[in-house]
Formats: C-alpha cells, sequence, structure tokens
C-alpha cells in the first residue's frame, strides 16, 4: 500500500481536533462519573437520549389553599405524585418549612411506607401535609420532595390559608407612646370574635386596683360595618380607654381583662403600653435616653465638630417655650436655638439646638467620670413648670 | 466542517495508518499540537462549564461543605444556574425583633438572624455580585426599653451591613420619637439608610430622614422610597412623628424619582397587600413593589403586577414582592443584561449555610451587655399580679414532699433551663425574652415578671430554672398552710392542693394544660412541639397518700 504522509496544514488540523476532543471528554468524563450536586443542575442543559428509559414525575398539583380555618382546627391535603415515565421514579422526602407535618409517602399502589419511595413506571403516591391552625392570621408552609426525574429533580408543594381565633383584639396592645401626666389621651381597640353567637360582655375588670386610678374605661358592640371589615370576624366588642390625669411619670403598662359569653366564657385581654413623659424632651444623635446624656464622643480640636438635636415641647405650656442659653461647659463649645416650629398637628413644638466644637478649640476632657465631670448646656426654657433645663454633654477635645 | 480537516474525515481508517507512520516522524510536534488543540478549544460539556464558571453565592464565609450540603438539601439550593447579574438588589423585612433565631431548639433548626444575614450579604459581594440592599422595616415588635435599646442594635447592624435604603413599619414608629431620632440619624458625614415619603421624624423638614434615594449599582440606577399604608399610620400614636397618606406623599418622591433617569424604581410599602396594589397602580413607574401583611413564607416567586406602559415605550414588567416575617428569608432579584431573561428572583432561606458574622455576634454580644447592665428594674419591667393573686415558693420547697415529682424534674431539661442561658455565648440570661421561659413566675408570651416572681440570681436564687409552678401554679400559700405556718381550716388546705394539682382525664382538662405548655412550647421556640410526644419526658406524680404524708412530717 502506498502510504504518503499528509500535508502540514492537515497535520495541524487534526493535532487540533485531537486536542479539542480531549479538552472536551475530561469534563464529560469527570462529570459522568461524579454525582450530581445541588446547586449545579442545569435542566436546559440537558439533553435526554432517544431509547433510553427515564423516570418522569407527574405532580399535577403543587398548591392548595385551605382556605380559613379555626384556630386549633385542623386541616390535611393530599397531593398525588406519579411516575409517567419509563424508568422507576425515586422520591424523596425533604425539609418542610416550620411546624407544617408531613407524611410519609402512602402506599398506594404497593411499596413500603417511609420518607423513601420507589415508583415503578404508571406507579402512584400520595404526601399529606398537615396544618393545625395554632395561631391567628395568614399562613403559608411548604414540604420539598426530591426526585431522580433529571428534568424535575425538587416540588415544593405548598398549603396556605388563614386562621381565625376565637377572639382577637386589634390592637392587642395599646400603644401610648408619650403621655403626658395630665392625661387626657384617648384609645380604643376592637375585640372581634368569630364564633355563630356575638359577644357579650359578662364583666370588665383588671388585675390590680390602681389601672382604675389611671385608666377608665367603656365597651360598647362594634358596628356591623366595622365587623364586615374584618375576615371572618362574626362579632365584636369595642373597648375605649382614656389615660386620666396624675398618672406617673415612666414606664405605664396596664391590662383589661374583658370576660365575653360566646356563649362560653372566654377572658380576652386588652394590654396598654406607654410612656409618661414630662413636657420638654431632646432628641437627636447621640442622645443616649438610658444615661441621660448627650455623647459627643472625641472631637479632633484641629477640625471641631457640629452637629443638630431637637428640643420638644408639649403639653399646656408649649407656646410658652423659648430656650435661651445660659450656660455651656466646655467654654468652647457654641449652642445656638433655632426659631420653634409645630411638629405634625401642632400638639408638639420643636426648636433645633445646633452645637458646635470650633476648630482650634482647646483640648479638654468632660466625657463624665470622677476625674472628668461630664460638660453641661443649661437653658431657661419659659416653661413655667420646669423653667430650667440641664443637658449633660460627654465631649472631649484633642489636640 | 472547515476544509482543512474534511479530506482526513473521508477515509478515517486510512488517515489512521498514514498517521501512525507519519507521527514517527513528527511526533514532538503532534504533540505540542494536540496539547494546544486541547487548551484553546472551548470547553464544551454542560458540567464542566459548571465546574469553570464562577459559581453563584451558595454558603458563607467559613460553612463546611456538610453544612452547606445539608441546608440545601433541607431548604433547597439557590441561584442555581444563575449567570454574574450586572446587579442585584436584596430585599429583606419584618424582622418583627428576631435579632437572632431563638437558640432553644437548637439555632440550626431555625431561620434569620442578622448574623446570617451579614454573611449572606458578605458572599453576594464575595462573588462579585453589586448589591443593593433594601429593608421593608419593623425591625421590633414589642415596646419598652428592651426593644428601644434592640431597634437601636439592629439599625446599628444595617448601618454596619451598609444598606441602601431602610423603611419605617408602624411598631418602630411606636417607640418613643427620641429613641427612633438618635438610632437612625445620619453619623458625621454617612448618611441614614432611613427613607420615608410619609413619616416625618420631629416633622418633615427636620432635615433626619429623606423621602427618597437614588443608588447605583453595576452601572444601574435604583430609584428608591417608602411608605406606610394609612391602616398602618394609625397605628402610630407620637406627637413628634408627623405623617401623610401614602397615595399623597408619593407624588413628590416619583416625581424626583421620575426625572432621575432610573434603570428601576423600588417602592418598599409597608402597607396590606391589597393598599399596596393600589400604590402600585397609582404609580406604575414602580417596577419593584414590596408589600408587608403576607404570610410567614414569602412566596417561591414574586407576584406579577399588570406591566407598565408608557407611551412610546415597551412595556415594563412588574413585581409585587413579599417578604415573609421574623427576617428567615431574603428576597432577592437579580438585575440581567439578558433581553430574553432579565430579571431573576430567588427566595433565599437565611439559614445555618450562611454561617455566623463576627461583626454581628459582637453586636449581639454589646446588645445582651445592655440589657445586664441595666437589669431588670432598668429595662422597666414592673411586676404584674398573677392572675389567681398567689405568690411563688420555689421547687425546693415543692420537694419536701412532692420527692418523686421533684427527681423527675431534676433529671429534665427544665431543671437546667436558666443554666443554658448562663452559658450560651453571649449570655443570654440578662435578656427578659429568654429568662421569661426559663425561670419560675413569669408571663412568658408577655416577657414580664409577676409579683413575687424571679427578679436575678441574686435576689431569687429558688425561682431559677424552668420549676414546678410555671404549670401547678404558684405554691406560696399551699407550702406554708401544709408546713403549719399559717393555720388553715382543713377544707382550705385541701382547696389549696386542689388549685395546682393538673389533671389529663379529660379532653377539656387536657387542653388546658397543653394551653399552659405551649405559652412557651410556641411556634417560635419549640416549632415540633407535641404534647403527647413531650409528655413522657416530664410525666410525674406521687403514690397516693406519699405527699400528705410528707407534709404531715413537715408540721
Amino acid at each position: 500500500m502506498d502510504v504518503r504522509a499528509p500535508g502540514s496544514w492537515s497535520v495541524v488540523a487534526v493535532a487540533v481536533a485531537v486536542g479539542g476532543l480531549v479538552g472536551v471528554g475530561n469534563p464529560l468524563l469527570r462529570a459522568s462519573t461524579r454525582p450530581w450536586r445541588l446547586g449545579e443542575f442545569d435542566p436546559a442543559g440537558l439533553q435526554m437520549q432517544e431509547g433510553v428509559a427515564v423516570p418522569k414525575v407527574d405532580a399535577p398539583s403543587t398548591q392548595y389553599a385551605f382556605g380559613t380555618m379555626a384556630e386549633g382546627a385542623e386541616e390535611t391535603h393530599k397531593f398525588v405524585i406519579s411516575n409517567a415515565g419509563d424508568a422507576p421514579l425515586k422520591i424523596t422526602r425533604g425539609a418542610t418549612s416550620c411546624s407544617c407535618t408531613v407524611s410519609d409517602f402512602e402506599a398506594v399502589e404497593g411499596g413500603e411506607t417511609d420518607g423513601e419511595k420507589l415508583l415503578p413506571p404508571g406507579g402512584r403516591a400520595e404526601l399529606r401535609l398537615k396544618w393545625r391552625g395554632k395561631t391567628g392570621g395568614a399562613f403559608r408552609q411548604q414540604a420539598t420532595v426530591f426526585t431522580n426525574d433529571p428534568r424535575r429533580p425538587e416540588i415544593v408543594f405548598v398549603v396556605e390559608g388563614f386562621v381565625v381565633p376565637v377572639w382577637k383584639a386589634e390592637p392587642k396592645s395599646i400603644v401610648l407612646t408619650s403621655i403626658p401626666s395630665q392625661g387626657g389621651v384617648k384609645a380604643s381597640s376592637r375585640i372581634f370574635t368569630y364564633g355563630k353567637e356575638p359577644p357579650t360582655v359578662k364583666e370588665v375588670s383588671t388585675p390590680d386596683s390602681e389601672t382604675s386610678q389611671f385608666v377608665s374605661f367603656t365597651t360598647a358592640p362594634l358596628s356591623a360595618e366595622e365587623i364586615a371589615g374584618e375576615r371572618g370576624a362574626t362579632g365584636g366588642v369595642l373597648v375605649d380607654v382614656e389615660i386620666l390625669a396624675g398618672v406617673p411619670i415612666g414606664p405605664l403598662r396596664k391590662t383589661i381583662l374583658i370576660d365575653l359569653l360566646l356563649p362560653e366564657i372566654v377572658r380576652a385581654e386588652v394590654t396598654i403600653e406607654g410612656t409618661v413623659a414630662g413636657d420638654l424632651a431632646l432628641a437627636g444623635q447621640g442622645w443616649d435616653s438610658s444615661r441621660q446624656v448627650l455623647q459627643l464622643g472625641t472631637i479632633s480640636g484641629r477640625t471641631g465638630t457640629n452637629t443638630q438635636v431637637f428640643i420638644t415641647a408639649k403639653g399646656a405650656h408649649r407656646d410658652a417655650v423659648h430656650p435661651v442659653v445660659r450656660d455651656v461647659v466646655p467654654a468652647s463649645m457654641q449652642v445656638a436655638v433655632g426659631e420653634g416650629k409645630p411638629v405634625g398637628s401642632g400638639a408638639v413644638m420643636r426648636f433645633p439646638l445646633t452645637i458646635t466644637i470650633p476648630a482650634g478649640s482647646a483640648p479638654c476632657n468632660h466625657l463624665g467620670s470622677s476625674q472628668a465631670p461630664a460638660g453641661r448646656i443649661v437653658l431657661d426654657t419659659g416653661h413655667p413648670d420646669s423653667p430650667t433645663m440641664t443637658i449633660p454633654v460627654s465631649v472631649a477635645v484633642g489636640p | 466542517m472547515s476544509s482543512l480537516v474534511r479530506p482526513l474525515f473521508r477515509r478515517p481508517l486510512l488517515s489512521l495508518a498514514r498517521m501512525a507512520a507519519w507521527a514517527g516522524r513528527r511526533g514532538a510536534a503532534t504533540i505540542l499540537a494536540v496539547l494546544v488543540g486541547g487548551s484553546v478549544l472551548p470547553d464544551w460539556a454542560p458540567s464542566a462549564r459548571a465546574d469553570e464558571a464562577p459559581a453563584g453565592p451558595s454558603r458563607g464565609a467559613g460553612v463546611s461543605d456538610e453544612t452547606a450540603a445539608t441546608f440545601q438539601k433541607r431548604n433547597g439550593a439557590v441561584f442555581q444556574g444563575w449567570p454574574k447579574p450586572k446587579a442585584v438588589l436584596v430585599f429583606t423585612g419584618e424582622l418583627d425583633g428576631y435579632i437572632e433565631p431563638c437558640g432553644c431548639t437548637g439555632k440550626e433548626n431555625q431561620k434569620g438572624g442578622l448574623s446570617r444575614r451579614r454573611n449572606f450579604l458578605g458572599a453576594l459581594a464575595a462573588a462579585e455580585w453589586p448589591v443593593v440592599a433594601l429593608d421593608l422595616g419593623d425591625q421590633v415588635n414589642r415596646f419598652g426599653r428592651q426593644t428601644e435599646i434592640k431597634f437601636g442594635s439592629i439599625v446599628d447592624g444595617l448601618k454596619a451591613m451598609q444598606y441602601a435604603a431602610v423603611g419605617f413599619g408602624p411598631k418602630d414608629l411606636r417607640l418613643p420619637a427620641e429613641e427612633v431620632v438618635a438610632a437612625v440619624s445620619a453619623v458625621g458625614d454617612t448618611p441614614t439608610p432611613f427613607v420615608c415619603a410619609n413619616v416625618g421624624l420631629i416633622g418633615f423638614d427636620s432635615g433626619i430622614t429623606p423621602l427618597h434615594r437614588v443608588v447605583e449599582a453595576g452601572g444601574l440606577k435604583i430609584g428608591i422610597t417608602a411608605v406606610l399604608g394609612d391602616a398602618e399610620l394609625a397605628e402610630i400614636r407620637n406627637d413628634l412623628i408627623a405623617t401623610k397618606p401614602a397615595a399623597e406623599a408619593l407624588v413628590e418622591p416619583a416625581a424626583a424619582l421620575a426625572r432621575a433617569g432610573c434603570d428601576h424604581q423600588v417602592l418598599l410599602a409597608f402597607a396590606t397587600p391589597e393598599e399596596t396594589k393600589k400604590l402600585a397602580a397609582r404609580y406604575p413607574q414602580f417596577d419593584f413593589v414590596v408589600t408587608a401583611g403576607g404570610a410567614e413564607e414569602p412566596p417561591a416567586q414574586p407576584e406579577k403586577l399588570p406591566p407598565h406602559r408608557a407611551a412610546g415605550n415597551p412595556p415594563v414588567d412588574r413585581h409585587l414582592l413579599e417578604l415573609g416575617h421574623k427576617g428567615m428569608f431574603a428576597v432577592v432579584i437579580g438585575l440581567f443584561d439578558d433581553a430574553a431573561q432579565p430579571i431573576r428572583s430567588q427566595r433565599v432561606p437565611l439559614d445555618a449555610r450562611w454561617g455566623e458574622a463576627e461583626g454581628m455576634i459582637r453586636l449581639l454580644a454589646g446588645y445582651q451587655a445592655q440589657l445586664e447592665t441595666l437589669g431588670l428594674t432598668g429595662l422597666g419591667l414592673t411586676p404584674s399580679r398573677h392572675p389567681t393573686g398567689r405568690r411563688f415558693a420555689g421547687s425546693a420547697t415543692c420537694a419536701e414532699c412532692h420527692k418523686s415529682s421533684f427527681e423527675v424534674w431534676t433529671n429534665s431539661g427544665h431543671a437546667n433551663a436558666l443554666t443554658t442561658l448562663e452559658t450560651q455565648t453571649p449570655r443570654r440570661d440578662g435578656d427578659p425574652e429568654c429568662l421569661s421561659c426559663h425561670v419560675v413566675g413569669w408571663a412568658p408570651q408577655k416577657f414580664q415578671p409577676y409579683e413575687g416572681g424571679f427578679m436575678g440570681v441574686k435576689a431569687t436564687p429558688h425561682l431559677a430554672q424552668q420549676g414546678c409552678e410555671n404549670c401547678h401554679g404558684p405554691a406560696a400559700a399551699h407550702a406554708s398552710a401544709e408546713r403549719g405556718q399559717v393555720r388553715v381550716p382543713a377544707a382550705d388546705r385541701e382547696r389549696l392542693r386542689a388549685e395546682l394539682h393538673l389533671a389529663l382525664d379529660t379532653p377539656q382538662a387536657k387542653q388546658r394544660v397543653m394551653n399552659n405548655c405551649l405559652e412557651c412550647h410556641d411556634l417560635d421556640n419549640s416549632p415540633q412541639f407535641d404534647f403527647d410526644t413531650y409528655w413522657p419526658q416530664v410525666e410525674h406524680g406521687e403514690e397516693p397518700g406519699a405527699a400528705a404524708a410528707a407534709a404531715a412530717a413537715l408540721e
């Protein structure tokens, strides 16, 4: 046989082609000998070979809405998984979301009941998702099932719905952020019920005798319109509260107990929380209310600093308040009081306080210790009950 | 096929024979060419592409293969098939005070927490994905000094995570405005991350928070504003906070964002889904609209809103995003330079695959240290009267007569409840939200002591741990009667005994007992709790007459 060597260009081309095949082959070999890992699977890139038997998962429904459920009630839904392929389908129960109960696979057409199941072609299994409505409100829970169907390695089954409680207070806790010591603040809570019969108020009480000194309360049936506005509600009671004068300054937490006939007796509860505050307050970056000190920290004397906080005034005497700086420590600190402006509805007046440590200020230490007492800003306020306001300032000026 | 290689494949067998002969003469050159060919040709195999392409973020720094695989399997893999995006919008919200997941049943079994969130954002940054982090609001869910401190700590955490924008939730704004202002204000030249169109802290013109913000990431300009819904505004009773109806307040920032030429516009609406959809319909320029008030877990994919059809422009897809509650998930929107798939979304469970971030652990330790420093009194915890009006005796007192039951208790987890808080890092035994289920004499769901309940190990050592009286009720009167410290008629003594007796013999009685268990074994702290499974672990009782005989010996 006459054997002739190929031309040079052909040699190069063949070598490049062989090298290319090696380049492709290596990773293909790696891919075929390594198990699939989650996070790498790319169904779009997968080409099924004709004539090779493969499992095919069929789950026509993956989401179910229970609708409205009573608190404490339990609902179950069965999801069906079947194998529409021509090779055995392996299904494995994966994670469930918090507190959703998931059954093992049920043996509908033979096979064992456990967390893993092999479905023959045409086989079928069921997965039950059970939810007990422990607390009111919307819920959505899910369960994951892993399969060996390369086109659908993971299926997420979802149940959702809305749990209605025996009763619900809206709000459950009446929060009155800033209560003047003169009282007069009013608020209300609506108690909704969901049973067959509308509620009757049997008794309204407080856990202690002190509550009624500072809080007055009344109850009345909710209007049909208000009841209709609450999903699933069939009745309701309006609880009106008013904070009375003389309530002591500081945190306030009181509870009102409402015994309802539904027709069985059910005790509903509404909490009133808040802080009774004085008429004058300070707000702004650096104000530490735990320590009652304005934290400016250590300032470079070379650059100085500038910050703004606000004095707020409320109550009957708010219009009489006109802060004027009387004393400042350290002396290098400059404090300017801006024009007063009403906030929101006008129940509060605010006064900006611009605090400047000018560049070139002399070093000093007023961080607030026995050796270095805190600095201060003293203001004449104009408020008849609190004519002077002293703001402790923690500040040091470095070189 | 190229004309250069075609001739070789016309007669392949012949070609192989020719090449064998030829290779002996030009072997070195052939090997070199093969190597070159192997290296320059593209790597076509799909799995090889996964190996070589930069992987999407799948775990936090330092997390082991085993942990990552476990939680991928448990809660699903993330960012599968995602190429590198131009930028990602990371949405979080409704943390509801869950600064960290409860560790009662193993922290690894719970999702959420700022520490994991920090590491998750770190993983995105490590993959060089430009991140815009956005939070809907409601960092807290309670009221009082502890909540104020927690709010400040969470805001410090959000600032450290470089959030581009954070909205307010109604529970944030129930806190004293002084506290909110101190926490959210700009620090030096660093602007506040908080944005809100319809809430003005100490007035709209105080300059504390802007109405909107525009940020740039990956070459994209993202416009953001936030509002509270009208029902949420009604919850705020704070004279230092000015508010406006959401629809009216959005006019100004929407116009500003429209002028800014943003590639995408985000509306963080702390409102019901119904109100949010109305706002989205009125302001169609927002292509990502976040709502509050959905279910505890967000849906796997965001809901599509009707596309925005502006005259002369192609329709723009719009989405409504739910984020779930308690900060268990982040929802990520990937923005791609791909006409076929310009947007992808991923619900990311913030589980143990993301690991813990040292900086956030320090922040949590600082938070716990503040609680410890203030103490229960400094936190404003005023004991309330127990519903029965009775006082507590302590488990050791119960042991004087109920020896068998005490032995069962001693060997249960209840007997070490406080110890577990003392031995954690950082310690949690100064945290009322933990203490309430780990000591005797507190209202578990109110995080508040009853009169005569635990007020610290020094003051009330006999009330440490989760003791007998949390289920049976305060027993001081019963103990005094049995000891003979108080002389009571026999009928009253029997009544006091009966009041503390728990029965499981009727469905109603069993339900009452279970309800008491659920005060602590709730969904957050004991999601797998099932009375029939747990009860055998603590089942106890005395032989008939044993306790009475022991009581008689005390007198």
